[in-house]
């Protein structure tokens, strides 16, 4: 039995002579923490894995040499007649986007000045999808207008694109339901959404689909495509970290997990016994959120109402293999690029990607969407200029830079790493890098921005600094002479709108055009926030100090306690098991930031807390989860105090729960050693005079 | 309405051709020839011809400009499209001066006087309407296909008088023409081919395989290699994208080096190249010159964060180094 794990761009492959038992321990010990897995394979674990072969690649060769493409089309002309069908979901169901697509639709946020649904539909048309659903919920009139404008809907488009809408889509699951309910596809068709950047040939993918349905009829009842990407590449994105094993012949998905914060990653044991010998364990892929479904994935979604997002279905059908008899299949592209803009540091990654012509042939100067006065030139450097671009003198635009039509720039300007959108006025002296500047933009003299997305109509005045990971919305006017730090986000929209419909977290990009109109009560703008000409809210409590803006930054910019969050809502029925795992990841985080605001975060998450940390035996289970997580890192001992302090003062945890875990008998020298630590002690022992003392009281 | 449906027939015909163009392959390797390009542009002029709506040589002309324009702009460094649409202008001016009556010989020398005397009143001239004109148009147009169908082999007859028995011929890259030229030339002759392998894209492998099988001796050599080997080299044989108005050459990537080196060792080089790759642009506009592609051939996407990469199929020759073959031993037709 061959089992090859991916982790990096070399396989480590064990051999059929190790003793299965055995290579479960290696394979669990490479895996043991997520940290090992993100980097290459040290010293230390080469040891573990004993009987590593020379690094093949063999997957990615076969993958590679199979035949040339050819157009499905004329592929299986002879065959079946059935044009390719198309779903496009345009919209994202999740809020991260927030608050510049209380605006606009995810999908017609401009990416380097194409909208990103164009770059989608491009990517249909170009691998022969000849008939595409668009299903649209949030603004569904927006994406419907600017579909009909755009090419995609003349009649001469090889791709007929029917727009369909609804406001009551929530999931993806909703929306397959209803192309089950109405019976639009008819054979096998894709699935993407209206965010997937990608040039990927996926007929070789639909070939080797198409095979494995007419050899077992409806077993495989979906391809996946991945693309090969190590980890730590900086177009992975954390939330869609996955793990899969896989049969390493037939291609077959055997388990598929979200490595996300997982520590620990389990098997389930049943998978390899399931007849082949060759298994892969991958981490290095990139999912590219393109699936090649047949028509019995819809029906499934129907069948299973709750299925809500892919990951549930996936999950779902290989919990279920063996009583329904489907199967999922995958195939890994070595050559096209693939990638879902879910989050703005995937937005900031994919506009670099695609002005570095790694998309090519979609590169901004083939103005593919064929707009009107859109095309460019492209010169050395990747600089890419628009008609009617004006440039002051000692300007220099050093490299990937796009500039759209009629936009002028001041003089001494330095501008790197930048798309800047049509009609935009930039004074002397500014410095942009890494910035996201839509249409109409104003910007004065002396401005630096660095790594920001700056919204349509947004006038930054005369000196201001934008620090990184700074979003400016929609008409947004900040200035003069302020500096915003890290990470703030500005909006017109007070985030006061918001608390009624905060609740529900399932929401799709917002529907809360009904609570907007109650904007009676006329906020005041801070000009501490966006000085003293400003126009604009800092999103979400400014009252806190800078920690909050880290957290509330690594929420829209990132990930950190999203699903946290997410959690809250689904989770009455998970038990306090899950949630110690999740207890866990929170307390890396705090851990990997220095442990800087761990209590501004605990304050937050107290409820959640109080709420499963319940009887006596929750608290163990939480103080136990803890202990794994500083167990592992000698030099955090110290903070294991003020942990459990805060976590005592917001009454999460309670004397007697501490007192009891501290007097546990522990089993390892190091959780004694743990114990044994200065300020532990000293915690424990005021807590028993604080006890005996009110004792006295009584 | 039958003639609605020919127009939506004939903008979606060109529609298609224009993102076929856009796309063209994700690299060099697997662009289609030039002379496919050409034909497909002669043919898709040929059939807006037939079925556009004209009353006059003028207003054909105009569409045709129109639809030539798009078509450049799709792909600006395919310059075969534009030369076509050229040439089809061409032929409509000439055919309308026919149609006009037997004042074309008069009317194709016209004598500098003349210009400057007529100003613009030619232009108002083709506004004239000849029932004939549509009939005549498409016949020559079916001419131009004809003739660029044998381009190929025109060029591959004369093989005989440049190669010779016992020759070693270098060659870099694969070119549909010089692929015939050799062929051809084996046929009666035996000599030894050298490819060099044209990195990153390598279709000089596929050029030895395909030379191989005609029984050619054919050795691969990496484009480092080129100048060790020139010495032993007697002639070059290349392909070209483009002749450049100047002389100059654009061709696959290596060719410069190729020929600094056969300049070195004042090896003849020879161009092959087909009437419809020369054109009136010069290499002053660098910027839409070149074409840049994907870099993926030069570092895979997986090995990462590089900041800065270009790849471009395409080398531009300077001047210098192909004159003074190029008037000797161009191969013209």
């Amino acid at each position: 039995m061959y089992v090859s794990i991916f982790f990096c761009s070399r396989p480590l492959i064990f051999c059929p002579t190790l003793h299965r038992s055995r290579w479960r321990k290696c394979a669990a010990r490479v895996f043991g923490s997520r940290e090992k897995t993100r980097r290459r394979p040290n010293a230390a674990e080469e040891r573990n894995v004993c009987h590593v072969a020379a690094p093949l690649t063999p997957l990615s060769n076969m993958a590679g040499k199979a035949g040339k493409p050819s157009r499905p089309r004329k592929a299986d002309k002879d065959e079946e007649e059935q044009p390719l069908q198309a779903v496009l979901v345009a919209d994202s169901f999740n809020r991260r986007f927030f608050p510049i697509t209380k605006d606009q639709p995810r999908a017609l946020l401009p990416l380097a000045n194409v909208s990103m649904i164009d770059y989608t539909l491009e990517f249909l048309t170009s691998t022969g999808v000849q008939e595409t659903f668009v299903f649209c919920c949030w603004m569904a009139s927006k994406i419907k207008e600017h579909l009909q404008k755009s090419k995609w809907c003349r009649p001469t488009s090889p791709n007929v694109v029917h727009v369909i809408t609804s406001d009551l889509y929530r999931s993806l699951g909703d929306v397959l339901r209803d192309v089950d309910a109405k019976t639009l596809v008819r054979s096998d068709f894709l699935l993407v959404y209206g965010d997937v950047v990608s040039n990927i040939d996926i007929s070789q993918a639909l070939q080797e689909h198409k095979q494995r349905r007419s050899m077992d009829k409806n077993v495989s009842v979906m391809t996946m495509i991945f693309k090969e990407s190590p980890p730590g590449h900086k177009t992975r994105c954390e939330d869609d970290d996955i793990i899969i094993a896989m049969d390493g012949k037939s291609k077959r998905i055997l388990h598929y997990q979200r490595a996300q914060a997982l520590k620990r990653l389990h098997f389930p044991m049943n998978i390899f016994h399931s007849g082949s010998d060759e298994f892969e364990i991958r981490f290095d892929l990139l999912d590219c959120h393109i699936s090649i479904c047949s028509p019995q994935v819809a029906e499934l979604f129907t069948d299973n109402f709750d299925y809500q997002t892919k990951n549930d279905f996936v999950r779902g059908l290989l919990v279920n293999e063996e009583i329904l008899g489907n199967q999922i299949h995958m195939h890994v592209t070595k050559d096209g690029y693939g990638a879902r803009v879910s989050n703005l540091l995937m937005y900031d990654t994919v506009s670099s990607d695609t002005i570095r012509r790694w998309v090519y042939p979609i590169t901004p100067e083939a103005n593919f969407a064929d707009l009107e006065g859109q095309s460019c030139t492209h010169s050395r450097h990747n600089v890419y200029r628009e008609t009617g671009v004006s440039l002051g003198h000692g300007s220099q635009m050093e490299e990937n830079v796009l500039i759209g039509r009629n936009t002028m720039i001041g003089a001494n300007c330095t501008i790197s790493n930048t798309v800047i959108g049509a009609n935009c006025v930039i004074g002397d002296n500014v410095t942009l890098d890494r910035a996201y500047i839509w249409n109409r933009v104003h910007i004065a003299d002396d401005v630096k921005v660095k790594q920001s997305v700056i919204c349509d109509n947004v006038e930054v005045k005369h000196g201001v600094v934008l620090n990184e990971q700074c979003v400016l919305a929609y008409n947004v006017v900040v200035g003069p002479d302020i500096t915003l730090p890290e990470g703030t986000v500005l909006s017109m929209h007070h985030p006061d709108e918001e608390d009624d419909e905060d609740d529900d977290e399932f929401l799709s990009d917002d529907n809360d055009v009904g609570y907007r109109k109650d904007k009676t009560k006329l906020k005041v703008f801070n000009p501490a926030e966006v000085g003293s000409e400003g126009k604009g809210y800092r999103w979400k409590t400014s009252s806190l100090e800078d920690t909050e803006e880290d957290e509330l930054a690594e929420c829209i910019w990132g990930e950190i306690d999203f699903r946290f969050s997410q959690f809250l809502t689904q989770s009455y029925k998970i038990s306090f098991r899950n949630l110690g795992k999740q207890l866990t990841s929170l307390l890396n985080q705090f851990l990997y930031h220095g442990g800087k605001f761990y209590k501004s975060l605990l304050k937050k998450w107290a409820p959640v807390f109080k709420n499963y940390v319940k009887r006596p035996q929750d608290q163990l289970d939480c103080l136990a989860s803890m202990e794994e997580v500083f167990l592992e890192r000698e030099t955090h001992w110290a903070a294991l105090v003020k942990v459990l302090m805060s976590m005592y003062q917001l009454e999460i945890l309670e004397e007697e729960g501490i007192m009891h875990w501290f007097n546990q008998g522990s089993t390892t020298d190091k959780s004694q050693q743990l114990r044994r630590n200065q300020g532990l002690l000293k915690f424990i022992q005021w807590l028993q005079e604080a006890e005996e003392s009110s004792e006295e009281d009584e | 309405m039958p003639g609605a449906d020919k127009e939506t027939d004939l903008s979606e015909r060109i529609e298609s051709f224009l993102s076929e163009l856009k796309r063209c392959g994700s690299g060099a390797g697997s662009l289609r020839g030039s002379a496919e390009t050409a034909r497909e542009t002669t043919a898709l002029l040929r059939r807006t011809t037939a079925q556009a709506r004209w009353g006059n040589a003028g207003e054909l002309m105009e569409i045709i400009r129109k639809e030539g324009r798009r078509m450049t702009a799709a792909q600006p460094s395919e310059t075969t499209v534009g030369n076509m649409v050229r040439r089809v202008l061409k032929i409509i001016r000439e055919e309308y001066a026919r149609s006009r009556g037997s004042s074309e010989e008069t009317d194709q020398q016209e004598s500098l006087h003349k210009l400057l005397t007529s100003g613009g009143s030619s232009e108002d001239n083709f506004r004239q309407h000849f029932a004939h004109l549509k009939a005549n148009v498409i016949e020559a147009i079916n001419e131009l296909l004809t003739e660029l169908e044998g381009t190929t082999d025109n060029i591959s007859m004369q093989a005989l008088e440049h190669i010779h028995s016992n020759e070693v011929i270098m060659t870099i890259g694969r070119s549909r023409t010089v692929e015939a030229f050799l062929k051809d030339a084996a046929r009666k002759r035996k000599f030894h081919v050298i490819v060099a392998e044209c990195a990153p894209f390598c279709q000089g492998h596929e050029m030895a395989t395909s030379l191989c099988k005609e029984d050619i001796e054919t050795t691969v050599i990496p484009d480092a290699a080129i100048f060790a080997v020139m010495s032993r080299v007697n002639k070059v044989i290349i392909g070209t994208q483009t002749v450049l108005a100047n002389g100059g050459l654009r061709a696959v990537n290596g060719t410069h080096t190729l020929a600094l080196a056969a300049k070195h060792h004042s090896t003849p080089l020879i161009v092959c190249a087909p009437m419809f790759k020369l054109s009136p642009q010069f290499p002053n506009e660098e910027d839409t010159f070149h074409k840049f592609v994907s870099p993926h051939e030069v570092l895979p996407f997986t090995e990462g964060n590089v900041t800065q990469q270009h790849l471009t199929p395409f080398s531009t020759l300077k001047t210098e180094i192909v004159n003074k073959f190029r008037k000797k031993k161009l191969t013209q037709k």
